[in-house]
């Protein structure tokens, strides 16, 4: 693991961490990815809208929200991604991470469908979809339209 | 609030430290701080330790390096801002000596980030927001950054060329900082043909994973007269501000909100103007961000960034020199060092002690701008002699 070096080391005992995730007041929106939606919440008592989604309103501190979903937005940023972090390095292509402003006023990080960088263009209009990658993890993909 | 004042300040060597630990490069800061300060470890009454400790084989360091340089029964504090940690250690310590808990205070700012590998090192760095961005999307800091210069790109023109000029800048100051991690000149050809990391980033756009600690002793008026201190450096104001944890909640992608909140506080507290500043250490961890903390701290207008580097005005000789020890970019950022090792460097400045990186200076005025994340947090700290 360490980088080789002229001076002498020695490793340490290996710690291996994976976390089970609590998302039962998110599950709407985990289960909607795996249908291609993406969901954002809504408050009910004063309105506020949230993407990420949230389920208490930090706003009014209320917990009754109705879920709305996100079908297009324009792209705010972009970057394509070439050194990966460890979790991603499977992946073979350079993906492409970008926001994109949806109508109500909400933002949304996702993979930008490959396009050169280009070719791609801040302004762009984008469909927000989701799919399960053949690993098993979700992600949101914005398609140019 | 009393006045408090820098009194000493320490650096190791920054780079790849496969030679020691993370006492042992805690040690070298703060031997180098107390002799600068001219005092010992009983003279110091607090020690505020920052690490953010994430690519350590220890998960408690703050007793370890307390410990290891003789400050057992003085704390220690720990704390924790990401990369502005080293500025959140100088805000507790001051601040304990401004209410008049205590005369003295060390802070010490401490990072070991070279003992994994570069994947888990950058998986570590961009588990910054980790279940809506980098549980689905594999972000990293040099990620979010390149989402800024796109940003920022887009709506000023701001071009590639005028990030490298950055690079170059720091480049040039850190091959004259024997403490820096890259002590090498670079051509504005070399950085735009350099390996892209996240487009448009490429290496020479972003700083190295170092390991490195640096420490500084603050004391109060009445210490410093006691101290019989020749010349200390006064902590005139130190902003703070902050912004959203997830990054899609932003106003937008080309200046840190936290960063404008920090300056506008500190620049009040201080009674000064941006034009007023005569040097600055600004929280470059990527040439967007050196840019961007041009606009945000008031020394060029929204989007001119790229013109100010274009003329050359933050070299030594222009307007307002920023990094002239090699910054981020090339003296190194391990994370918790850096804020402390600013105000090293700024205390050097202020003392004509910087040699041939030496400012000219007439208002004795210096600037330190410490971002954390991408601008989660901000500290800007105004220091006069």
């Amino acid at each position: 693991m360490s980088k080789t070096s002229e001076y002498p080391s020695m490793k340490s005992r290996t710690l291996t961490v994976t976390h089970d995730i609590p998302i039962s007041k998110t599950k709407i929106y985990w289960d909607g990815l795996k249908d291609g939606k993406v969901y954002a919440t809504k408050c009910k008592k004063c309105g506020e809208v949230y993407y990420p989604p949230q389920v208490d309103c930090s706003n009014c501190l209320t917990s009754d929200v109705e879920w709305i979903q996100l079908f297009e937005g324009t792209l705010e940023t972009f970057t394509q991604v070439y050194l990966k972090p460890q979790g991603f390095t499977h992946y073979e292509h350079n993906y492409m991470v970008a926001i994109a402003k949806t109508a109500g006023g909400v933002k949304v990080m996702g993979w930008l469908e490959y396009i050169d960088v280009k070719v791609a263009k801040v302004g762009m209009f984008v469909k927000i979809a989701a799919k399960i990658m053949p690993d098993g993890f979700p992600v949101i993909i914005f398609k140019p339209k | 609030m009393r006045r408090v004042a820098v009194i000493g300040g320490g650096n190791s060597k920054f780079g790849v430290r496969s030679d020691a630990t993370f006492p042992e490069i805690a040690f070298e800061a703060v031997k180098e701080a107390l002799e600068d300060a001219g005092v010992t470890q009983k003279d110091v009454e607090l020690s505020v330790v920052g690490t953010v400790g994430s690519r350590l084989y220890e998960m408690y360091p703050a007793p370890l390096i307390n410990e290891y340089t003789g400050f057992t029964s003085k704390g220690p504090i720990r704390v924790e801002a990401a990369c502005a940690t080293g500025s959140a250690a100088v805000f507790t310590a001051y601040n304990a000596i401004a209410s008049g808990y205590v005369d003295t205070a060390i802070a010490i700012g401490v990072e070991k980030m070279c003992e994994v590998d570069t994947a888990t090192s950058t998986a570590v760095g961009g588990r910054g927001c980790y279940l809506w961005e980098f549980h689905m999307f594999g972000t990293s800091f040099a990620c979010y950054y390149a989402l800024f210069a796109t940003a920022h790109m887009a709506k000023y023109g701001t071009t590639e060329e005028q990030l490298a000029k950055i690079a170059v800048k720091n480049h040039y100051y850190g091959a004259r900082n024997p403490k820096a991690h890259f002590q090498k000149e670079i051509t504005i050809e070399a950085a735009l043909t350099s390996r892209v990391i996240c487009w448009p980033l490429k290496i020479y756009d972003c700083c190295p994973i170092s390991d490195g600690a640096a420490a500084v002793i603050l004391a109060s008026e009445e210490k410093v007269k006691e101290f019989k201190v020749q010349d200390p450096v006064w902590l005139e104001a130190i902003g703070f501000g902050s912004d959203t944890g997830n990054l899609t909640r932003r106003e937008d992608y080309t200046s840190l909100r936290s960063a404008r909140m920090a300056s506008e506080m500190a620049y009040k507290m201080a009674k000064v103007a941006p034009s007023d500043i005569e040097v600055a250490m600004v929280h470059d961890c990527f040439t967007i961000a050196e840019l961007m903390a041009y606009e945000d701290l008031g020394f060029c207008r929204r989007g001119e960034g790229g013109r100010l580097i274009d003329e050359g005005q933050t070299w030594i000789g222009g307007k307002i020199p920023v990094n002239i020890d090699g910054g981020l970019k090339a003296k190194g950022h391990p994370l918790a060092a850096t804020g402390c090792s600013m105000i090293y460097e700024l205390t050097k400045q202020l003392r004509n002690e910087a040699g041939n990186r030496q400012v000219p200076l007439k208002r004795y005025l210096a600037l330190a701008h410490n971002v954390g994340m991408t601008g989660q947090y901000c500290y800007v700290t105004i220091l006069r002699r």
